[in-house]
């Protein structure tokens, strides 16, 4: 610990060095005067035989082990001393790099919980999850899937397999320690717990925690007794699920809830650290999938081999890799997809079965917002160089005002390494200043895009957001980065002080040769973050316009004042008699509501991300093919409702919902495609099945987008609703936000124990449509004013600096006959040439990378001119502005002052 | 008065001269210069900015110890002694030395023979 100790009593060792050398130079000086040198003459000579003292003291610590700590306790306290100096210099510098490294931190934050974090399970490398592959997609197959796996090539792979299959891969007790089996969330009605709820279940195997290695909080987890046939119903709640819902009681053990109208027994908490499996999706509580049929869940069939609805994850066995259990599952799946009962493929197909590392293969959000947070991750990469080349540019002219500083420390024997260091431990000081600042601007800034994403969600979004070691080692690397990123030139340039000039007092030398590089590189520098600006500037404007198109494109509908909101009264126990009478019975209510014009109702909303298709026949129409049709099942006053024009025939009434003559309305474009010239009125459609309703249309509508805002308008058949969950439109007078909360009282007084699914705005959902774009271009926009902000301050700083050295020239120029303009003029043209370098540069750059944004674009092409140009515009005005204060000054120049201050 | 060595000296050689002169009672850094300059015939001038950050390094090494004491003009003043670890090292070093040196000048003589 001697080191430790000497660190401590440093200050006694460096006062017993001083000590030592001091006696040294006396006795030498004494030495001297005894052969008869007279002092003076004798201090002047042992000085001289001494040289740098300081050199010497610097060697002597170097000698000792600690001279690395030591010097670098002394480099911080001598920075901090700089840094408390000149407290204007350190605030900017230290917001730009909190800006640079706050916004680094918060995309990172969401990098790292959507792509990297790992899952919150014991051993995480050991579980793997089962993928299938096919060269086309699978025959006679029911597939239900949630999302936990990237949906490939139009489902030609995903990750749900059947029960069956499951139960084969369980069996392989010498391939895998555990294998578990999931589905869902669904969306589960739950009551007993105050007023009705939506609450997302997941409805799991009964190892489901056991091959995990989760353990219960409180209570117990499922276990393999539960899976049974028959086994009492009971559910696992999420921990943070419990906090919120039931403020953590840990009476809640044997409690009994109602989901979906069916009882269940709470048995536990799961552990708090375990809160997600598939990266985003948010799970409330857990119950055994052999509940699935008591919660009216009608896919989660068992037996049926050709029903594939489950995620299978499974632990592997020690010792056994991953391609070994790979080739044997590989082997069961594909002799069952091709001579099963009903083989789903053919040997053509190639299908096959991987097993894939769990953290790799279950994607979940991955798959949807990985692209736009890796586009964010290159713009916020951009914004910290900016802040980089601006906080170098602040220090390079700092550092000119501490030339002789550095010439004197030099002079009194200081190694040039050893000022480079310094100075480079003033920068690093700087930028962890700025990390610091920027992680608090971090967490509220990734806590803004936790809410923003949420608020687009479809269903709860949960996101790990919370800082961990991943998070804290890139803030603190990108500190070290920047801290040397910005802080090398500088210091380099600083060791570089000359010294027989500095201490000669030159302040000529202010305008010499040395300082006109200077200038080079801080011009360099501002072109930089011009052009750095310039390319993020070029991508948001380009997004802006991408959704500028698609704002503009007629939906065929009036999007406007429209209040959605959804509710399934099946799950709330409602029998399919009793749905018709309820949905009139809220639309009578809901209409007489102040401030509504119409309402109507629907099994879907349309631009909401929903779709549903079927495959029918229509009469004359190729009697034998099939033809594809996107359906939509609508209640009374649906047209009038959403405004979607009549074209020919009647719309759907009242006495269509309960009539068998089961009349139906068709768009434009059914008729263009399907009725083959002749008159669309009473023609039949329906599905391909003898037992199928075949419909009669009776009305031709106007066509309008269904799924997206992209791409054409399809086919689509509009058939009376009668059965099923429902969207309620609401066409309404006043802004539909504000009549919320009188609809919410509406639907709780006609029923209180039918929770409200995602009560939203028509615009809102067709936002939420356009999601990553708008993401992608809000971020950008934000980051790219944030660069050319920082390179404005930058470009301020170079001129006012300039300014400053040329003051002289400025007086005589002035003095001479200049006018005012022409100091304007000679300061701007100085300020704008670097502007233009740098736009020009940046927009060069951005040609080459605007590329990437390609997928989000629509109708605008990655290199759109308009775009371009606009950006430039806007970066040159704003340079301009930037230029104008300086140059301003320059022309209050008093020559008269400004030649008498030689 | 010249201030640079007459000689330059071998690298590691100087620790081996301050052990040598140190090993011979304590004594404080000023008169250890002074002791090597007489005992070279003032051939040796060894300058501060080698040794004391020789003698720091020694001290550092656990070969030299040092106390505070007053010195024959009565300042206080850095005394040097070595320790039981460095005279060992002096003994070995200084065997080594002497090995050395033989066996450069064996090879500078024969050589010297064989050209002439």
């Amino acid at each position: 610990m001697s080191w430790l100790r000497r660190l401590i009593y440093r200050k006694k060792m460096e006062i017993d060095l001083d000590k030592e050398l001091r006696f040294h130079f006396e006795s030498q000086v004494a030495y001297k005067m005894r052969s008869g040198i007279l002092e003076g003459e004798a201090r002047r000579l042992t000085r001289l035989e001494f040289g740098g003292i300081d050199r010497i003291k610097e060697d002597c610590r170097e000698s000792r082990g600690t001279q690395w700590l030591e010097s670098i306790v002394l480099d911080i306290r001598y920075g901090i001393r700089q840094l408390r100096k000149s407290p204007g210099f350190t605030v900017v510098v230290v917001l730009t790099l909190a800006l640079g490294t706050g916004a680094n931190t918060a995309i990172f934050t969401f990098v790292n919980a959507v792509m990297l974090r790992s899952l919150p399970v014991s051993d995480p490398q050991r579980l793997v999850v089962a993928e299938w592959s096919g060269r086309n997609r699978p025959h006679h197959l029911g597939t239900s899937s949630f999302g936990d796996c990237q949906d490939y090539q139009g489902m030609r792979s995903d990750c749900s397999l059947s029960y069956p299959m499951f139960q084969q891969i369980r069996d392989q007790k010498n391939l895998f320690a555990n294998a578990m089996a999931f589905a869902g969330p669904v969306q589960l009605d739950l009551s007993g717990n105050g007023a009705a709820t939506m609450a997302q279940g997941e409805l799991v195997s009964g190892n489901y925690f056991e091959t995990l290695g989760v353990i219960a909080a409180l209570g117990r987890t499922l276990d393999s007794e539960d899976e049974k046939p028959g086994a009492e119903p009971v559910a696992v709640l999420d921990y943070g699920y419990w906090k919120r819902a039931f403020g953590g009681s840990p009476i809640v053990i044997g409690r009994t809830l109602r989901l979906n109208n069916s009882a269940f027994t709470i048995v536990g908490v799961a552990d708090s650290r375990f809160t997600r499996l598939t990266p985003g999706k948010s799970v409330d509580l857990w119950v055994a999938l052999t509940q699935g049929t008591e919660l009216g869940q009608v896919w989660t069939q068992r037996a049926d081999a050709n029903n594939w609805w489950l995620v299978v994850v499974g632990r592997l066995q020690s010792g056994v890799s991953r391609e070994q259990a790979q080739a044997a599952v590989n082997a069961l799946f594909v002799n069952d997809a091709l001579h099963g009962a009903k083989p789903v493929w053919t040997a053509a197909d190639d299908p096959h079965l991987w097993l894939l590392p769990a953290q790799q293969g279950l994607t979940g959000i991955r798959s949807e917002y990985g692209k736009p947070l890796m586009l964010l991750m290159a713009a916020v990469g951009i914004v910290l160089l900016i802040a980089c080349a601006n906080a170098a540019g602040l220090m390079l002219a700092r550092s000119a005002a501490r030339e002789r500083e550095m010439a004197v420390r030099l002079a009194v024997g200081a190694g040039r390494q050893r000022l480079i260091r310094q100075l480079l431990t003033e920068s690093l000081l700087f930028s962890f200043l700025g990390a610091a600042l920027g992680a608090l601007l971090a967490y509220s800034g990734a806590a803004g895009l936790e809410a923003f994403f949420s608020k687009n969600a479809y269903s709860p979004l949960r996101l790990d957001l919370e800082p961990n070691a991943t998070v804290l080692l890139f803030a603190i690397g990108v500190a070290v980065l920047t801290g040397i990123g910005f802080g090398l030139a500088p210091a380099h340039r600083g060791a570089r002080a000359n010294v027989a000039s500095e201490l000669k007092g030159n302040t000529a030398s202010a305008t010499g040769h040395r300082t006109g590089h200077r200038l080079d590189l801080g011009k360099w520098l501002v072109v930089m973050q011009v052009a750095l600006s310039m390319v993020v500037l070029a991508g948001a404007g380009l997004l802006l316009r991408t959704l500028n198109k698609l704002h503009s494109i007629d939906p065929g509908f009036d999007t406007r004042n429209i209040l959605l909101f959804s509710i399934n009264p099946e799950l709330a126990g409602y029998n399919k008699k009793q749905i018709p009478d309820l949905y009139a019975n809220l639309q009578t209510r809901l209409a007489a509501l102040p401030g509504v014009v119409n309402t109507s109702y629907s099994s879907d909303a349309i631009l909401d991300g929903g779709l549903s298709t079927e495959d029918m026949r229509v009469e004359g129409h190729a009697d034998k093919n099939t033809v594809e049709s996107q359906m939509l099942s609508v209640g009374p006053d649906y047209f009038d409702t959403m405004k979607i024009p009549v074209v020919d025939g009647r719309v759907l009434a009242e006495s269509d919902m309960s009539s068998t003559q089961l009349a139906a309305v068709v768009n434009r474009e059914f008729v263009r495609k399907f009725a083959g010239g002749r008159n669309p009125i009473g023609l039949h459609f329906g599905g391909t099945d003898p037992k199928d309703p075949q419909w009669q249309i009776v009305g031709v509508v106007g066509d309008t987008k269904y799924e997206s805002l992209r791409g054409a308008n399809g086919p689509t058949a509009y058939v009376p609703l009668t059965a099923g969950g429902a969207t309620f439109e609401l066409r309404t007078a006043v802004s539909p936000v504000g009549l919320m909360p009188a609809v919410r009282n509406v639907v709780h007084e006609v029923d209180n124990n039918l929770p409200i699914i995602r009560m939203r705005t028509q615009s809102d959902a067709v936002d939420r449509l356009l999601f990553n774009q708008r993401l992608v271009a809000r971020l950008f926009g934000l980051f790219g004013a944030l660069g050319l902000m920082l390179a404005s301050i930058g470009l301020y700083g170079l001129l006012s600096y300039n300014v400053t050295l040329r003051t002289r020239e400025i007086g005589i120029r002035t003095a001479l006959g200049a006018q005012r303009r022409d100091v304007l003029v000679l300061i701007l043209r100085q300020g704008i040439v670097l502007v233009i370098v740098g736009v020009a540069l940046g927009a060069a750059a951005a040609i080459g990378v605007t590329r990437l944004l390609e997928s989000l674009l629509y109708d605008v092409r990655p290199t759109d001119p308009f775009t371009f140009a606009l950006t430039a515009c806007i970066l040159i005005a704003i340079g301009l502005v930037a230029c104008s204060l300086p140059a301003r000054r320059a022309t209050r120049v008093d020559p008269m002052a400004a030649l008498r201050c030689e | 008065m010249k201030t640079e060595d007459r000689f330059d000296l071998p690298q590691g050689t100087l620790d081996l001269l301050i052990m040598r002169v140190v090993s011979l009672g304590p004594i404080h850094g000023y008169a250890i210069a002074q002791r090597i300059q007489q005992m070279s015939r003032e051939a040796l001038q060894v300058q501060q900015g080698s040794l004391y950050p020789a003698l720091h390094r020694l001290e550092y090494k656990k070969l030299l110890a040092a106390t505070w004491k007053p010195s024959e003009t009565g300042r206080e003043a850095k005394f040097y002694e070595l320790t039981a670890k460095g005279r060992a090292h002096l003994k070995t070093e200084s065997e080594n030395w002497k090995r050395l040196t033989e066996l450069v000048g064996l090879i500078l003589k024969g050589t010297l023979e064989g050209v002439s």
